[in-house]
């Protein structure tokens, strides 16, 4: 199927990316800090940091005050309304609760005040909500009655599905475009620069011959890559893999080859090293955030959704995820697939429209 | 007999700037290049010499006119001219993780060629430095190294682009010593030089390009016959580099 030339060069390029220990330990230490913070991290919520002042002293305020301090989800400190204030605007209580003089009745409705430090937008909702739900069953116990409703969360595909078996898969997606694009656009402008493709140029070598080896290298590289990346997932966060092997790395390999066509696309437009940053980045940066790598597509803005659908890391994150988590065949044809068939088609076409050995050579 | 036979060849670029009208950085020129001689293309930067080269060596489209290596028109048979070539580019960049038999390895491969690495190693004076890599190299034995590397196909013909710029006088004859013993061995030599004594001490014959154009040629002797103006003052004590190269030792320092 391939030449000796070909296999050779592959070859040279193989041991070109293994001498260079540097990019492989960089390479793979990007996924494997963002798994361990969201396993480490993002886990289990931190109990909320909640001040408490009582300016009641009847014994109905001391047993709300108590029954808040036993509520798992706050960390409760108890003291003086100024200097708990203090100790909010460092940062190191995240509410204070103030219990008012007034609170002496369960048939009166008390009005209890809460500070929250507004700038911490992002938790604000969820420590308010947290805060009157406990409150609210802090009253019921207080008042000795039942809840009326219960909610319990069961999962219709009937396995326990963690952040982490979500990120894995988007996770692999991006590790692998950056791997492709990064083997063929950014290779092939750094050798034009040096002289290298010049000097190949003028040898019996055929543009396919190049481009083929450089293919095959990169894919072997993607797949040594990715499996450590996976092996570890597996063996130290438990990740299960509900679809078969063998699809998944079907589905890499299909990825790497349209991210390796982009790339070479990339490589032949971009004139200088510095040109070749902003093109690649603008094309991946904006698929880190659409593509559904770190939260589904679908909790994006409903205009930008069918957009960030058709994006290429979207469809092989998307064929990865079902592959891992849904335990989808590689074969089965639905709507990723069509996209996937798509995005191998076109950026094929591209790449060899704009790969021309003798201009990217000169 | 000529093994290359260049007639009316033309390059034409667009003006930087101005799409619409074209200057020929190469403009008709006409020469003819013997089997085994050393011939040299002379000329200041940008007078068209290296664009000349690349269009023989398949690198840029010929424009007009037409070029023969060997009886094959260079427009067309491309990848059989490769194979008959040698070409030393004046960048001479390799893939820096490889050392230097792993390079000629692979640049045999791309000829379909099983090469003996130390005997070209040895011819080029490189044998122990067979498992550097090419940046630890010294500007002379870079230059080696890249003759080495165009001659893993054996070449008929051998391209050198400026090959002792850059160099110390020291490397630079150690270099012309090379270039003569392989056109010794029978290979014909083309190569372009801004350095007037290389072009004296080594090339059959000379063609002086300028403005891409050739506006002269012949072999040393008869361009100096020619057109050195006053018959030279007799030179009883060499010149500033015979100086230089008695106080800085003859042998090859790199």
């Amino acid at each position: 199927m391939f030449t000796s030339k070909q296999m050779h060069l592959a070859q040279v390029f193989l041991k070109i990316f293994f001498r260079d220990r540097q990019s492989i330990i960089f390479n793979l230490l990007f996924p494997l800090i963002f798994m361990g913070v969201f396993v480490f991290f993002g886990g289990e919520s931190e109990p909320i940091n909640l001040g408490l002042v009582n300016n009641s002293s009847n014994t109905i305020s001391q047993e709300f005050s108590e029954l808040v301090e036993e509520e798992p989800l706050f960390n409760v400190t108890k003291g003086e309304e100024s200097e708990l204030k203090r100790q909010l605007f460092l940062g190191d209580q995240t509410a204070i609760i103030i219990i008012p003089e007034s609170f002496n009745s369960i048939d009166e409705t008390a009005e209890i005040k809460l500070l929250l430090d507004a700038s911490q937008v992002r938790q604000i909702g969820s420590i308010k909500e947290a805060i009157s739900k406990s409150l609210l069953s802090i009253e019921r116990s207080l008042r000795n009655t039942q809840p009326m409703f219960m909610i319990k969360v069961e999962d219709v595909k009937s396995r326990p599905q963690r952040y982490v078996d979500f990120l894995l898969p988007g996770l692999l997606a991006f590790m692998l475009m950056n791997l492709s694009i990064a083997g063929s656009g950014f290779n092939i402008v750094e050798y034009r620069r040096r002289g290298i493709l010049k000097r190949l140029f003028v040898t019996p070598i055929k543009p396919q011959d190049f481009i083929i080896s450089i293919v095959v290298s990169r894919i072997v590289i993607v797949l040594m890559q990715l499996s450590v990346v996976l092996g570890l997932a597996i063996l130290l966060l438990d990740i299960k893999i509900v679809g078969s092997l063998l699809s998944l790395y079907g589905m890499i390999v299909i990825g790497s080859f349209i991210f390796l066509c982009l790339g070479f696309s990339f490589g032949s437009i971009a004139k200088t090293q510095e040109a070749i940053r902003p093109i690649v980045t603008s094309f991946t940066f904006p698929q880190l955030i659409l593509s559904g790598v770190f939260f589904p597509i679908n909790s994006l803005p409903d205009m930008i959704q069918p957009i960030a659908h058709i994006l290429p890391l979207s469809v092989i994150a998307t064929g990865l995820r079902d592959i891992a988590n849904d335990g989808v065949s590689l074969l089965m044809i639905n709507l990723n697939t069509l996209g996937l068939l798509v995005w191998i088609i076109l950026s094929f076409i591209v790449a060899t429209k704009f790969f021309v050995w003798k201009e990217v050579a000169g | 007999m000529n093994i290359i036979e260049v007639k009316n060849l033309l390059k034409t670029y667009p003006l930087p700037g101005n799409k619409k009208d074209s200057f020929n950085a190469v403009d008709g020129i006409t020469f003819n290049i013997r089997l085994g001689e050393v011939y040299g293309i002379l000329g200041p930067n940008g007078a068209g010499k290296t664009t000349t080269l690349e269009m023989l060596e398949g690198l840029k489209d010929i424009n007009g006119g037409s070029a023969l290596i060997d009886g094959l028109d260079v427009s067309n048979n491309a990848f059989k001219i490769k194979e008959i070539i040698g070409v030393q580019l004046q960048a001479n960049e390799y893939f820096e993780s490889l050392n230097l038999s792993e390079l000629l390895i692979l640049f045999g491969k791309l000829y379909s060629n099983e090469i003996n690495t130390k005997n070209l190693l040895e011819k080029v004076g490189l044998l122990t430095k067979e498992s550097a890599k090419p940046k630890e190299l010294s500007g002379g034995q870079k230059q080696r190294f890249s003759i080495a590397c165009a001659l893993v196909n054996n070449p008929k013909v051998l391209f050198l682009d400026e090959p002792t710029t850059g160099l110390d006088p020291q490397a630079k004859r150690n270099l012309w010593n090379l270039v003569r013993e392989l056109n010794v061995g029978g290979m014909t030599i083309v190569l372009t030089t801004h350095n007037m004594e290389e072009a004296e001490s080594l090339c059959d014959r000379i063609a002086i390009m300028d403005k891409g154009k050739l506006i002269a040629e012949d072999t040393p002797q008869g361009l100096i016959d020619e057109y050195a103006s006053e018959p030279i003052q007799e030179t009883v004590k060499g010149n500033l580099e015979d100086v230089f190269l008695a106080l800085t030792d003859h042998r090859l320092r790199d």
